[in-house]
Parts: structure tokens; sequence; C-alpha cells
């Protein structure tokens, strides 16, 4: 008796872990003024800043410098039928990004944005790629909007709850519009600029970027994160991704300053001899 | 009367007006110091500017003269809603769970310079007339553009002050401690630092705004000139998030009586705890990162501000600035934040487009080389 009892638990516990049903029967706490409560600290703890897709380990970039430190863990992917619908010409705009992802050319004109992933330079990564960087970020919540803060770089967005909001200019975080059905969160998302990437494969997006987010608390310390992307530009057809997300429950848990432009400056400005004091005569 | 003062504008000669100026670079305001490389090889700017006067169809007149219809139904508006400290100040209201409520877009915005000019030393207020003198003065002269030392035409797009919610204040300084309305001698120490901070020809001698580190050089909030200074405020019960428009800072303020973050812990915004008198939000910010230059201050930067409703439409800032290592005493400044109308902010990606900092590296680089090409040819 006693282990059918054990057998069972194992299995209800298994239809719940394996079970999206079951999880988001989940009905989660609520804020003062009456929504789903998703404010807190939260974090994903995939590898898809490396690839969205599935992946072996990697040495990274530099390994002759960083060994293991630059190295990239293997992963399983966070799309849909572990494949991107490119159109031809993005196929080979991939693989493009993808032998120029370190390559950093700081220019005074747009020239800048043709090599090296945003992420390297400290440029905001977009949506949804900051959802999925190995860094915490922090969701405040007001009955107007919802602010979503990132840890990496400072980037915040405001998703608007009120009313919807043109995109008024093309952005890298793009313009939120958000609405409750149920107890998830739905988010749209547009209005962005062409300098996208979403992962350090040299994946990526344009301006006719379309996100739909749906944030689903499925236990007081899990939330489901699902995205349907669309970018006619660049794929033949819309895509979905879905990972977990998880808060952080430390008790001294806090979003840092991560401002990298410092920490990239050197890297960046260097070349064009911005550290030297001397001064050549004839420049 | 704002018609007849708009009159006397140009005549009047602005004393407090080139004061303005303390307010957009504050860096600039110690005296007897040796200026930065590049003013130094600055010579000929008078020759260039004048050139550039006389190259251009338009004058500073002309331009106003544009804009003068909306300019002078802005100043009649804006002289109706002075901000007079010695007032009275309105309860502030509050949130649905009992707190002042201070959320909402606001505007750190002032025509008052930060220190107060020589020529009315011993003065800390104006009257309400000679308020909206000194206001409309200021107006016109931000109103017009000179076509020498125009870079971005502000007006145009609407981002001057003038076309802003800033009002007359009653104020002749921004500082309101020490009483003098001046930032407090630096101490040997300070002096030092601050020379070292003088902007050069290298990129890590410029201007943290410059490089895209922190918006308006960072907390405090000192106004600058240019109108950048839209602020939002998000409040929960447990956080007050500061979001400035410039370079998108965000400061997070913990509302849960927490300890500051270890000494070890320090970062270009600082680390900011927050509790309530009475109606007024006190911020505590310390572990200023070492690199985070400021007047001559350095990491060691204490800083309190207070943040109080005091109208349905006017949030007060108040900061105080405290570093013995810099400073001879602690100082404070008082800037009314009109509400923002219309309300909203942009995304703000300094970084990312910074083309500005390569032409100023260059430009520094130019004139240092040019200084140093004028000074062998002296030697010779």
């Amino acid at each position: 008796m006693k282990d059918l009892i054990k057998l069972s638990m194992v299995a209800v516990i298994t239809l719940f872990a394996a079970s999206g049903v079951a999880q988001e029967a989940y009905t989660p706490a609520r804020t003062e003024h009456g929504t789903p409560d998703l404010s807190g600290i939260w974090q994903s703890f995939t590898t898809a800043n490396w690839n969205i897709l599935s992946h072996p380990v990697q040495p990274g970039p530099f390994a002759e410098q960083l060994g293991a430190w630059g190295a990239g863990r293997a992963g399983f992917g966070i799309v849909e039928g572990n494949e991107l619908p490119y159109q031809e010409w993005a196929v080979a705009e991939q693989q493009r990004n993808y032998e120029n992802r370190a390559v950093v050319n700081v220019t005074n004109d747009p020239s800048r944005f043709d090599t090296g992933d945003p992420e390297i330079q400290c440029f905001r990564a977009g949506v949804p790629r900051a959802n999925y960087m190995p860094y915490p970020f922090q969701i405040f919540q007001t009955p107007e909007q919802i602010i979503i803060v990132y840890e990496y770089k400072g980037a915040y967005r405001t998703i608007y709850m009120d009313e919807d909001r043109p995109a008024l200019d093309a952005s890298w975080m793009g313009t939120s519009n958000g609405h409750w059905e149920g107890n998830t969160l739905v988010v749209d998302v547009q209005g962005f600029n062409e300098h996208l990437w979403l992962d350090r494969e040299g994946n990526f997006t344009s301006d006719a970027l379309h996100v739909v987010e749906r944030w689903t608390p499925v236990s007081p310390y899990h939330m489901r994160y699902e995205a349907t992307i669309e970018d006619p530009n660049v794929f033949t057809r819309p895509w979905n991704m879905s990972f977990m997300l998880y808060r952080h429950v430390e008790e001294n848990a806090e979003l840092k300053e991560f401002n990298c432009v410092p920490i990239v400056e050197p890297m960046m400005y260097r070349p064009l001899g911005f550290y030297e004091e001397e001064v050549p005569l004839d420049e | 009367m704002v018609n007849k003062l708009l009159g006397q504008a140009w005549a009047a000669s602005g004393s407090a007006i080139s004061s303005i100026a303390i307010a957009v670079l504050v860096v600039a305001s110690a005296a007897g110091q040796s200026p930065p490389p590049s003013a130094l090889v600055n010579r000929g700017a008078e020759d260039t500017v004048e050139a550039a006067r006389a190259a251009s169809p338009h004058t500073s007149e002309s331009t106003y003269a544009y804009f003068k219809d909306e300019a002078e139904a802005f100043m009649a508006d804006a002289t109706q809603r002075m901000w007079d400290p010695t007032e009275p100040r309105q309860a502030s209201p509050r949130t649905p769970w009992g707190d002042p409520d201070l959320a909402g877009y606001w505007l750190n915005v002032a025509y008052v310079p930060l220190e107060r000019p020589a020529e009315i030393a011993g003065k800390a207020l104006y009257s309400r007339e000679e308020a909206v003198t000194a206001f409309v003065q200021w107006a016109t002269r931000d109103a017009s553009v000179d076509p020498a030392t125009v870079h971005y035409d502000w007006t145009e797009f609407g981002m001057d002050n003038w076309q802003s919610p800033i009002r007359p204040n009653r104020r002749t300084s921004l500082i309101v401690d020490p009483p003098s309305g001046r930032i407090p001698p630096l101490t040997p120490e300070g002096q030092a630092r601050r020379q070292q901070q003088a902007r050069g020809h290298t990129l890590e001698s410029r201007g943290l705004y410059e490089r895209c580190i922190q918006g308006n050089q960072g907390p405090p909030r000192v106004p600058f000139l240019q109108n950048t200074g839209e602020s939002q405020l998000i409040q929960t019960p447990d956080y007050i998030v500061l979001i400035t428009q410039a370079n998108s800072d965000v400061r997070i303020f913990h509302l849960d009586g927490s300890a500051h973050a270890p000494a070890a812990v320090r970062s270009y915004l600082g680390d900011s705890r927050a509790h309530w008198e009475d109606d007024t939000l006190v911020v505590e910010t310390t572990n200023f990162h070492e690199g985070r230059k400021w007047n001559g201050s350095v990491g060691g930067l204490q800083l309190v501000e207070r943040f109080t409703r005091v109208a349905a439409d006017t949030l007060l800032y108040e900061a105080t600035m405290t570093d013995p290592t810099t400073w001879e005493a602690p100082w404070s400044v008082e800037v009314p934040w009109p509400m923002m109308d219309p309300p909203g902010l942009f995304e703000f990606a300094c970084h990312e487009q910074n083309y500005g900092i390569i032409n100023v590296v260059r430009g520094a680089r130019a004139r240092a080389a040019e200084f140093q090409a004028a000074q062998q040819a002296e030697q010779r």
C-alpha cells in the first residue's frame, strides 16, 4: 500500500511537471489593483542566448585568450520544431552574421551595425532576446503600466495596459501594449529597428518584426514565456518560442547595475587611437 | 506686463542670462583653474563665430521673430504659474495604499542658474515682479537661435525649455544651501581631482554623458540648459523607480527598509534606499563607482534626495551633496519639477548610436595638435 501511494505520488508529480494544462490551473497572487501579480525578479536559465536552436558545446570566440570562460554550454533550443523558417537570402545573412559576430568596427555612421553581435558592443538586446539573456530582470506593475527593467544594460520596456499606443518611431526595445487573458499577460510588441539579433549565432530580425508575448505564471516561482515571432522581411511564416522563467527567491535578491558601456569602450575606441595621450602633429 | 518686459528683454544684457551656462556644464564653473586643453587651443574661436554669423542669412532676432507669437503666449501663461517657495504647500495626494502619490511624468528643468550670480550676491529671492522679468529675459533668449552656435535647432523640434512647462521661480539660484547660493570651496583634494576631470583629447577624459555612461552626468538631477530633463516616477508599495529620458537611465529606490549594498558593490547610478518622512520621499544614495566623476567628486559622494508633491502639477526635488574629501561643506539644491504635458518618454539609445563621441574626440585631438604646433612655433 505504501509503495502504491508513493507510486501514485510520483505519477501525480510527473503529470504535474509534464502537463502545461495542469500547471496553468495555478491561480497567481493578485496585485493591489486586482490583476495577476507578476512583479519580482525573474531569469531564464536556457542557453538560448548562444543559439535559440539546439546546439552543442562551443569554445566561443577568443577561445585562445578566454579558454573555458568564454565557452558556451550545449543546450536544447527554445524554438518550436527547432527550425527557423528563413527566406533564402536570410540564410546567407545569418551565416555572414555568425562569421562576423565578434568583428567590431566602430564608425560614426550606420555602417557600425553591419558586423558584430549587438550584445558584444553593449547595445540593447531587443525583444524577445532580452528575456532569455543570462541576466535577471525585474517586473514592476501599476494599473496603467507594467515596467520591465533588464539588468543587462539597465534597459527597460514600458508595457502600456491602459490604452494601446502606436509605435511612434523605431527603437531597440520596441513599443509594447498589453492586456490580460485570464492569468496570462499578453503583450504585442512592434516598432523595432533593423539591428536586432536573436542570439550570438547571428539569427536576426528586421524592422518589420512583430512579437506577441504570453507571460503565464505557473507556480509562485515559475512563469512560462511564449512568443510568436512574425517578420515578413526575414521569415516565410510566423514561428513560436517558449521557455521557463524562474523567480529569484534569495532574501537579498536585487537587480544590480550592469552598465557595460565602460566595459566595451576600450574594445570599441582603442582602435581609433582615442586612448593615446600623445597627439601626432599631422593628425 | 509681459509685452513690456519683452521689449526690455533684448536691451537687457543678461548677467543673469549668461550665468545659465553654469547650469549647462557645472564642470565649467569652478574658478581659478586652468581651462582644459581643448579650450586652451580654441584660439580664433571669436573669429569663427563672427564669420559664421556673417555668413548666415539669419540672426538671433530673426529666429526669435519666427517664434514670437508662440513664445509670447507661452510666457504670458507661464507667468501665471510661479514657483514661490514662501507659499504654503498643499498636502500630497495619496496612493490607494496610503503613501504620498509621486507617480507620473515630471520635468527637471530650470532657467534659474545653479549658482547665484555675483551681481545679486546676498539676494536669495526675487520679488514676484523680478522673477517674471528674469524669466521673460531667459525665455526670450532661449526662443532665439544664434546661427553661429546652433548645433541642433531645438526650437524647431519643440524641445526648447520655453516650449516646456518651465515656470518663473522666485529663487535666484538652484543652490539653497549654503546661503551664498554658491558651491562651497573645493578641498585641495577636490581641486586636484577637478583638474584631472577636465575634458581633454582622450576618450577617458570626456564627460560621462558624452560617453553615454549616464544621462546628464547622472544623479543628482541638476537641470541642463536644454530640455532633456524628462523623468518618470513609477510607484508601487515596495519601490519607486525613477527613469530619466537622458540615456534612459533607470534608478530603483528600495522602500523595504533594507540596508545599502555592501561597499564593494559600486555603480554609476549608486545604491539607493528610500523611506517616507510625512509627504516626502527621502532617498539616500551611496556606493558610487570610483569612475563616477562629478564636479570634483568621485565614488565618495553621499547623496540625499527628497521628492515632495507640493501641488497637483508640481514635484519639488531637493538634493544634498556631501563629500568632505571634495567640498568644505555639504550643499543643497531645490528644483521644482512641473508635470510634463504631454506625458511620455522615448527610448534614448545613446551608446548604440554615439556617433558624436567619435567626432568630439577627433575634434579635441585636432585642437590639441594645433596647440602643440603653435607652441612649437613660438619656441622657435
